[in-house]
């Protein structure tokens, strides 16, 4: 009569199946382990202080690449199409009615630049 | 010129211990993978059935774990390493599940020849007869499948326990759970286990 597994045979049994299974493993599959493991261990060489500084390499570079980027971007000449807030304070200046007043006595108003501009010497 | 010695030897006298620190880092790295590596993918192999994709995944986890918790202390490598490796063994499943929604969306399937095959072609290096070879491997093949229909979580309890024999607390640590769940997930996995391997074991 068999005898009924209990938990600790079948881990018993699993264990040694598994370890067989383990030493089975071919010299192929070995040798990719060693080279992965070889690559892993690249990782514990660049993990020093040079490493570290090295790793950051690639992320610095790209940041300094946008903020290049946005500078130049902010710094490029722009081309106004339309006419700036002064331009047309200036043209509704030219339209109002005092200006068109002042157009009319425009030798009146010439005269008196001349005349501030003489020192007060000569007019006496 | 003496005082550019004097720096220059101070300078020296930094970096070697940093140096010597790191390669002996190194070496118990190396003594930690070469140990664990082997059962590692057979780990993987069980849970993925396939050897290649078991290969990169364990690769990927050497090299996290080399990246990131080198500088821990040893004890605590091997639940951090199981962990990462299961990680990526439950994300690759996710990958698998959406590559198979996207197959059979553009109905095709699986190539029957793709299929996983277990039997090794190695001599066999203990000295067993060929039927003792065919035995144990058919016997691994039906451990493995029983494994492998395993819920994941009942899987990787039963693996951490029973094949990398972590105690409880090492195994929640590689599960990322609770104690109480270990054996929750363990004694569930090992019902079923016993259930449908008990007709082929005694």
């Amino acid at each position: 009569m068999k005898k009924p597994l209990d938990d600790k045979d079948l881990a018993v049994q699993a264990k040694a199946l598994f370890d067989d299974s383990v030493e089975q493993l071919d010299a192929a599959t070995l040798s990719r382990l060693n080279r992965g493991r070889q690559k892993a261990l690249q990782e514990v060489r660049a993990g020093g202080p040079a490493g570290q500084w090295a790793r950051w390499v690639p992320a610095g570079g790209l940041a300094a690449a946008a903020v290049v980027a946005v500078v130049v971007w902010q710094g490029a000449p722009v081309e106004h199409s339309v006419p700036e807030a002064g331009s047309a304070a200036d043209f509704e200046i030219m339209l109002s009615e005092d200006s068109l007043d002042m157009l009319e006595d425009l030798e009146f108003y010439s005269w008196i630049d001349t005349a501030n501009a003489v020192p007060d010497s000569d007019v006496g | 010129m003496n005082a550019y010695a004097g720096i220059f030897a101070v300078s020296c006298n930094r970096e070697q211990p940093e140096e010597a620190k790191t390669l002996q880092r190194e070496q118990q790295l190396n003594q930690f993978l070469a140990g664990v590596e082997r059962r590692a993918l057979r780990f993987a192999e069980i849970a993925v059935r396939d050897r290649d994709e078991a290969l990169d995944l364990v690769q990927d986890a050497m090299i996290k774990l080399a990246r990131n918790y080198a500088g821990q202390p040893e004890a605590e490598w091997t639940p951090l390493f199981y962990r990462i490796l299961q990680n990526g063994i439950r994300d690759w499943h996710r990958r698998q599940m959406v590559r198979k929604r996207v197959m059979v969306w553009f109905g095709r399937t699986s190539d029957p020849e793709d299929d996983y095959d277990p039997v090794a072609q190695a001599p066999d290096p203990m000295g067993r007869t060929p039927d003792e070879q065919i035995e144990a491997r058919e016997a691994m093949q039906t451990l493995e499948h029983a494994i492998g229909d395993l819920p994941a979580r009942q899987r990787e309890a039963f693996m951490l326990r029973t094949f990398e024999g972590l105690d409880v607390a090492a195994t929640a640590v590689a599960m990322g759970c609770s104690d109480g769940s270990v054996k929750t997930h363990y004694s569930r996995a090992v019902h079923t286990l016993r259930e449908k391997l008990g007709e082929h074991w005694q």
